[in-house]
């Protein structure tokens, strides 16, 4: 990961990390809100591949984590597993499909709540088992899908260096012209 | 401690930048919300339905602010506070995550607030500081899953429970109450002074609203109300009590 990578990468986790702090804590949605937070791991799997997505979510997790009351490095954990698994499910796929990133962004984000609870719960707070799971993954997973094209737009701009293993940026097809 | 700390500067730091898109993206979501509204009504209507909204608002104001004065006025006279320092605190934030039940308020080590000292609402324990920064805090609610509340209830001198938290929104359960023990819906559990001092004695914390014993119970199924309204805060009292005060 090069400089400008770096410092672009920096400005969309900013940007996400904003969202989420002011406009997302506001909109609840049947007492839940929003974790936009959880699209970026999805998006860089997607556009990245498992590795890269695993980096990414595992960095943007660690900046999740500084403003969540969970045990710490929790959604850095999740984060990675989450994008080296969408990573390797989406490297065989058709990356030009209009249908890939809200399709991924919706599974992925519901296998990243249930897994983020049970981890919760292996690491001593089995409370987190105990909340709203369905009505979370719901909303999470449903506004997630929304917006996974502009989050995938904005990720790719972000990853300056975005081929895949094996797949060159320009049959990915996933970005915009950066 | 580390984390600890890396997460106070975190939210040190991000602070301004939060109160500062707030503040911008606030009156552009009340300008796009007016211009729909407005722009359904028949142009004939509109001076006559923008005054009538204009006094629902102040309506909606005065009771919003008479709601806000009902709650400063009962922190300002909790009987079971009358010889404990507390700092008055403004509710900012329902929660960070989806998995807590953590509220934010906008007072930090600056007005000297220090970790797990007791915060109190106008109906009684609200919760425990867990993280705090400067000028913020989060607090651990009672009905947090990692909660737990050193009791008091019964004629004096009274039995000793604990009472742990299931998730927002749902009722505390009472640990440590004997099968057949007679206990009344509405009665009123308090802090016990115990439990390293984590807690004051004699806070209100919760309210019996069902009991039963099981055929091969070990102990008493108790569910109880916190007696503090965790769902509308809007102001709470930090109780300024160190760990074996």
């Amino acid at each position: 990961m090069n400089g400008r990578e770096l410092g672009r990468l920096t400005l969309v986790i900013l940007l996400f990390v904003v969202v989420q702090e002011t406009v997302m804590l506001d909109l609840r949605i049947g007492g839940v809100h929003p974790d936009i937070m959880v699209l970026l791991p999805i998006v860089a799997g997607i556009i990245g591949g498992p590795a890269r997505g695993a980096t990414i979510g595992f960095g943007t997790g660690l900046v999740s984590d500084l403003f969540l009351p969970t045990p710490f490095g929790l959604s850095a954990l999740v984060g990675c597993l989450i994008g080296f698994a969408v990573g390797l499910a989406t490297q065989a796929l058709d990356r030009t499909a209009g249908w890939l990133a809200p399709v991924a962004a919706l599974a992925g984000s519901a296998i990243y709540e249930v897994t983020y609870g049970a981890l919760g719960s292996v690491l001593g707070q089995p409370q987190m088992l105990h909340v709203a799971l369905v009505r979370i993954i719901v909303v999470v997973s449903v506004t997630n899908a929304v917006l996974a094209v502009p989050a995938v737009r904005l990720m790719t701009w972000g990853m300056a260096r975005a081929s895949t293993e094996g797949m060159p940026m320009s049959d990915t097809g996933v970005g915009v012209a950066r | 401690m580390v984390t600890s700390g890396v997460r106070s500067v975190a939210s040190d730091a991000f602070t301004p930048v939060r109160s500062g898109v707030n503040a911008i993206v606030e009156p552009i979501g009340s300008f796009l919300a007016g211009s729909v509204h407005y722009g359904a009504v028949r142009e004939q209507n509109q001076k006559l339905q923008a005054e009538i909204d204009q006094l629902k608002m102040q309506d909606a104001s005065a009771a919003d602010q008479a709601a806000a004065l009902q709650q400063l006025t009962a922190l300002l006279h909790l009987p079971y506070l009358a010889n404990l320092q507390t700092v008055p605190a403004e509710v900012t934030d329902f929660g960070t995550s989806d998995f807590a039940a953590t509220i934010d308020i906008d007072v930090g080590r600056a007005d000297g607030i220090q970790l797990d000292m007791p915060v109190v609402g106008s109906g009684g324990l609200v919760g425990q500081v867990v993280e705090v920064s400067h000028h913020t805090a989060t607090v651990r609610m009672v009905t947090d899953g990692q909660s737990s509340v050193g009791v008091r209830y019964g004629p004096p001198p009274g039995s000793l429970a604990v009472l742990d938290g299931a998730g927002a929104g749902k009722p505390l359960n009472a640990d440590l109450v004997p099968t057949n023990t007679a206990l009344t819906d509405g009665e009123v559990f308090t802090t016990s002074g115990l439990q390293g001092a984590l807690f004051p004695p004699g806070i209100p914390v919760a309210r019996v609203v069902a009991s039963h014993t099981g055929a091969t119970a070990s102990q008493e199924s108790v569910s109880l109300q916190p007696l503090a309204d965790l769902a509308h805060l809007r102001y709470v009292s930090v109780v300024l009590w160190g760990s074996g005060s």
